[in-house]
């Protein structure tokens, strides 16, 4: 009875939301072509637009990561230290390694320069 | 028809106007800046009346037509001392300013209220490059890369990387002669890599710029310096109100244009008009200094150009009238685009002072075989078009910056007629057709 009364919640939510939609543009025509080409002030494009574009915030994402996760292990680990000991210290020592590869890379694109 | 109440309040706002900057269509412009009611936006989706203000030549009414088709129906054309296409022959033609405005803001009332049919799209409502359906994606060809959808070829990663390595598909647009952040008529194609200018090249140059005929008379006997002084102060001022614009800087935009068409400005209101730009972060947007011209590129382009790049050049300095006022050329060191437009701010203060000084002493010139136009100094020859140097000024930088420096850069041609005669209509339709000749 439930799922049935969610199930009608969904199907008038989306109707309304489709009826929004379709009232104001049930009397406008698609634009046309020229109308939908990008503005350039009377110029054209010679390329398509898909084109891939680089995300410039990427290496400095990877540096985010790389130290968030390493207090995001730490803090359970730091809890495990005193039972776990020697083994901890080597699973942390691994982790950390690893970790610095992505720090390495960071430094490499440049992320500590300050621009 | 019944009209809506949503109808009778779009008739009821601000009429957006798209406006194609023809040949010497820019002083009306200006006035419908400062006019409440219109409103002059940057993009034709944005607009129900595209303004067609001065000739245009024949040879970009292709480009014209495909800004005609982007405006969203319904919408009107309105020709301002220009000749309508032939498809339009019966659209509506203004050729006196004083009524421009209310023809504008008459046409969207009609318009809205459905008392206007739209204008009718000019180009045919087919794809500009048809879907071509090879592939196995439907992409046009073999392999990820290898289609044309749409019969355009896919941006492609073609030029190696200019600025650090990061090499990013290249994306090349052709820009203009209608696109608000160029100067009027300036037609380029550019080559993006992200947002970086990896090529530039010029295909059409800016319109020739008409100046007031005290510049003019000038080369004829002399003219009050007062007179000479203010018309260059208004030059630079609609000069700094385009930039302002493009930097989004509209309310200083137009405090700027509102102190361009006083006609006794105070050179304390620049100096406010300074500190407001400061503290607006205006010049932080040109302090990394981009746009530096070496000192052979600066003495070509003259004017502001050469001054802020530390070359004391200026006919002013030749004149026995501007020595008794005790000119002397200001100049800055860089020549990069804050350095220019700290010397067009300095060079307005300096104008409007020299003319209050000369005003006092009626100052006239006394050399007629040279002036000093804002665009540089005029003498045998007038300052012609040095848009060209955009091609190797502007590859490496990125677009915010390109644009800031170009908008900093005065590089359009002078043109052979004055202001008021160039105004006349048949002299821009004149101009249009020389052009295309």
């Amino acid at each position: 009875m439930e799922l049935l009364t969610l199930f009608f919640i969904v199907l008038i939510a989306a109707g309304l939301g489709l009826l929004i939609q379709w009232l104001p543009m049930r009397h406008q025509p698609m634009p046309t072509y020229p109308q939908r080409a990008p503005f350039l002030g009377g110029g054209l494009p010679e390329t398509h637009a898909w084109n891939r574009y680089h995300t410039r915030y990427y290496p400095m994402t990877i540096l985010l990561i790389a130290f968030e996760m390493e207090m995001m292990f730490m803090y359970p680990w730091a809890v495990v230290f005193v039972e776990q000991g020697m083994k901890a210290v080597m699973e942390m020592g691994m982790f950390l390694a690893i970790l610095s590869v992505g720090i390495v890379y960071g430094w490499r694109e440049g992320v500590f320069k300050w621009q | 028809m019944a009209v809506s109440w949503l109808q009778r309040l779009a008739a009821r706002a601000s009429v957006p106007v798209f406006p194609v900057r023809g040949m010497h269509g820019e002083e009306v412009l200006y006035r419908l800046a400062l006019t409440p009611g219109v409103e002059l936006v940057d993009s034709p989706r944005h607009a129900s009346i595209l303004l067609v203000a001065g000739g245009v030549p024949p040879d970009q009414y292709g480009a014209l037509r495909r800004v005609h088709d982007q405006l969203p129906a319904p919408f009107a054309t309105l020709w301002y001392r220009s000749q309508p296409l032939d498809e339009l022959a019966s659209a509506t033609r203004i050729d006196d300013p004083d009524v421009l405005s209310g023809a504008l803001k008459a046409m969207h009332h009609e318009l809205m209220c459905g008392k206007r049919g739209s204008s009718p799209r000019l180009l045919p409502d087919e794809p500009p490059n048809p879907w071509e359906g090879l592939g196995d994606d439907g992409h046009g060809g073999e392999g990820m890369m290898g289609g044309v959808p749409y019969g355009r070829p896919m941006a492609m990663n073609m030029h190696d990387d200019i600025r650090d390595g990061l090499t990013l598909d290249s994306l090349t647009v052709t820009l203009g002669p209608f696109l608000p952040m160029l100067p009027p008529g300036l037609s380029v194609e550019v080559t993006l890599q992200g947002d970086l200018i990896q090529t530039w090249t010029t295909r059409d140059p800016p319109y020739p710029i008409a100046l007031e005929s005290v510049f003019f008379q000038a080369l004829q006997g002399p003219v009050p310096i007062a007179e000479l002084e203010r018309a260059m102060a208004r030059y630079h001022l609609k000069h700094l109100y385009f930039a302002l614009r493009l930097a989004g800087l509209e309310a200083l935009a137009l405090t700027a244009l509102r102190l361009a068409f006083e006609s006794h400005s105070n050179p304390k209101r620049v100096a406010t008009l300074r500190r407001r730009l400061v503290r607006s972060g205006f010049f932080g947007l040109t302090t990394t200094g981009q746009g530096r011209l070496d000192e052979e590129t600066a003495r070509r382009v003259g004017g502001v150009a050469a001054r802020a790049a530390g070359l004391e050049e200026d006919w002013r300095s030749e004149d026995e009238g501007y020595r008794q006022l005790g000119f002397r050329p200001l100049t800055q060191r860089q020549g990069d685009t804050g350095a220019r437009w700290r010397q067009t701010l300095a060079e307005v203060e300096q104008s409007l002072q020299l003319a209050a000084q000369a005003e006092q002493d009626a100052t006239h010139t006394r050399h007629s075989d040279g002036v000093e136009t804002p665009r540089g100094t005029w003498h045998r020859q007038w300052p012609e078009d040095q848009s060209t140097l955009l091609d190797d000024l502007l590859p490496g930088l990125e677009w915010d910056e390109a644009l800031s420096t170009l908008a900093s850069l005065d590089l359009v041609p002078l043109s052979p007629w004055s202001l008021e005669e160039a105004s006349g209509a048949p002299v821009a339709q004149a101009i249009a057709e020389e052009r295309r000749a």
